[in-house]
């Protein structure tokens, strides 16, 4: 299909960014550089999805399938407690435009990375998939059936296990590689990260997710941070296939190490 | 032959392991399934000239003219001989695959129509699906002219129609019989059938593929 990439996306939010508010000045943190619109913090919370009662499956969990929307950050979230090293890479990541984001090179976006795409939530009792239309058209599989992770490293989505907390469903993953950026901002993390997120069907439509990035490598202490997420009732997920034409690196404006940015 | 009695006779105390059902009644498909035998076509399409010599050419220039060497999809039909898995619920069925693309096809059992509005063309088509008594009938258009029929370059055009009929005739075995139909490229349908085995201690690895191997998967 024709795609639409994450920096034609982030093209997009520019364009709104110059047409809506001319004034506006990039967020950074202080003492840190400003960020570019993508890498940017949101000041207000993105609209509430479609309203009605929260589905629920046969044994009476609440039911998480169906499309939904990328997941959306909120405002005023806590900043990542970066170490010295990771802050620097950080930095220097963002000033350079994200130009060396893999992510913009069809490998996968790890976790907890959001895209801007649909992902499709389908629920057994024993097994979750998370269903990508893009970065890459790919998935995660959440195993509620063992509470023990498998001996595993070196992956892009991790060893992912899952428990019901209440309502809640509560996703344990380790077993990562180093290679994958957390987002735009460029976060860097080490293959001691371990995940921990929590899907909260809050009613219909609307998903609330916690999440908890801890990396003893590269964070002074745990960043924990929300999320929502809406349920897309109008369209349906396409095929979205990053390697097809992928144009992606060549709208990336800072200088790659990969050569293939502008 | 001695072999097979063996190999078909459960051990003594055993009972046999009977089909699995859901909750619904319908045979539940789910599981890890390797392809029993080759994966590539058994047969040779009954293809028209202009396809033929397509056919040719990508046979004279198998790497270079791959699709999947280009970490794009292998499509429907051309499969791998890496697992696949099956999670099957009663309005939806998803087929992940563990190669090639690391990717999934859904089929839909929800009623609807197929559906080409958002992607007229894809290389995994748009998939319908029914139960006919035990077998789950998965019906395939929709698909764009790129993708191969197996790994020796068989060529297909958009119009390219895939009818998958899906049986567990034992515990241990998926049996998938194919009608792949394309009225553009082919004089008439070829029809083949696979044999799946049960991987009962595997799961899907992560198996991902590198563009233009500009970042290290390892």
């Amino acid at each position: 299909m024709c795609k639409i990439s994450q920096s034609q996306w982030l093209a997009a939010a520019i364009l709104v960014c110059l047409c809506q508010t001319t004034g506006a000045q990039a967020q950074g943190r202080p003492g840190s550089t400003s960020r570019f619109p993508g890498a940017e913090r949101p000041t207000s919370a993105p609209p509430p999805g479609p309203a009605g009662p929260l589905p629920r499956t046969p044994d009476g969990k609440p039911d998480l399938s169906g499309i939904w929307n990328g997941q959306r950050p909120l405002p005023h979230q806590p900043e990542p407690d970066l170490l010295p090293w990771a802050a620097k890479i950080a930095k220097q990541r963002v000033e350079n435009y994200s130009a060396d984001d893999p992510e913009a090179r069809c490998v996968p976006g790890g976790v907890p990375r959001s895209t801007p795409y649909h992902t499709e939530f389908v629920q057994t009792p024993k097994l979750v998939l998370m269903l990508f239309e893009g970065n890459i058209h790919s998935f995660r599989q959440i195993f509620l059936d063992r509470t023990e992770h498998f001996k595993v490293k070196d992956l892009w989505y991790g060893d992912s296990i899952g428990h019901w907390d209440g309502d809640t469903l509560v996703v344990d993953t380790v077993g990562f590689n180093d290679r994958f950026w957390f987002g735009m901002s460029g976060e860097p993390h080490t293959t001691q990260l371990h995940v921990i997120e929590r899907y909260h069907r809050r009613d219909y439509g609307n998903m609330d997710i916690q999440i908890t990035i801890d990396d003893p490598g590269a964070l002074a202490k745990p960043w924990v941070f929300n999320r929502v997420s809406t349920l897309e009732t109008q369209i349906e997920m396409t095929e979205y296939v990053c390697n097809e034409n992928n144009l992606d690196p060549s709208h990336l404006v800072g200088d790659s190490k990969f050569g293939d940015s502008k | 032959m001695a072999l097979l009695i063996t190999a078909s006779v459960p051990a003594c105390g055993q009972e046999p392991k009977s089909i699995p059902r859901t909750a619904g009644g319908k045979v539940d498909l789910s599981g890890v399934w390797i392809v029993n035998g080759s994966n590539n076509l058994p047969a040779d399409p009954a293809y028209l000239p202009d396809a033929k010599k397509k056919w040719a050419e990508n046979k004279a220039n198998l790497t270079k003219n791959d699709p999947a060497a280009a970490c794009l999809p292998n499509g429907v039909v051309r499969i791998t001989k890496l697992p696949y898995k099956i999670v099957q619920t009663p309005k939806l069925i998803v087929l992940l695959s563990e190669g090639n693309t690391h990717s999934y096809r859904r089929f839909f059992l929800d009623g609807r129509p197929h559906n080409l509005d958002l992607d007229p063309e894809s290389w995994t088509g748009d998939s319908i699906a029914h139960w006919d008594g035990d077998t789950l009938v998965v019906d395939t258009i929709g698909f764009n002219d790129k993708s191969w029929l197996d790994d020796t370059g068989k060529p297909h055009s958009e119009a390219l129609h895939v009818i998958e009929r899906y049986d567990r005739p034992d515990f241990n075995h998926l049996q998938v019989r194919y009608t792949v139909e394309d009225k553009k490229a082919m004089s008439k349908p070829l029809i083949f059938t696979r044999v799946f085995n049960l991987a009962p201690n595997r799961d899907l690895k992560e198996y991902f593929c590198a563009y233009k191997g500009l970042v290290s998967l390892k």
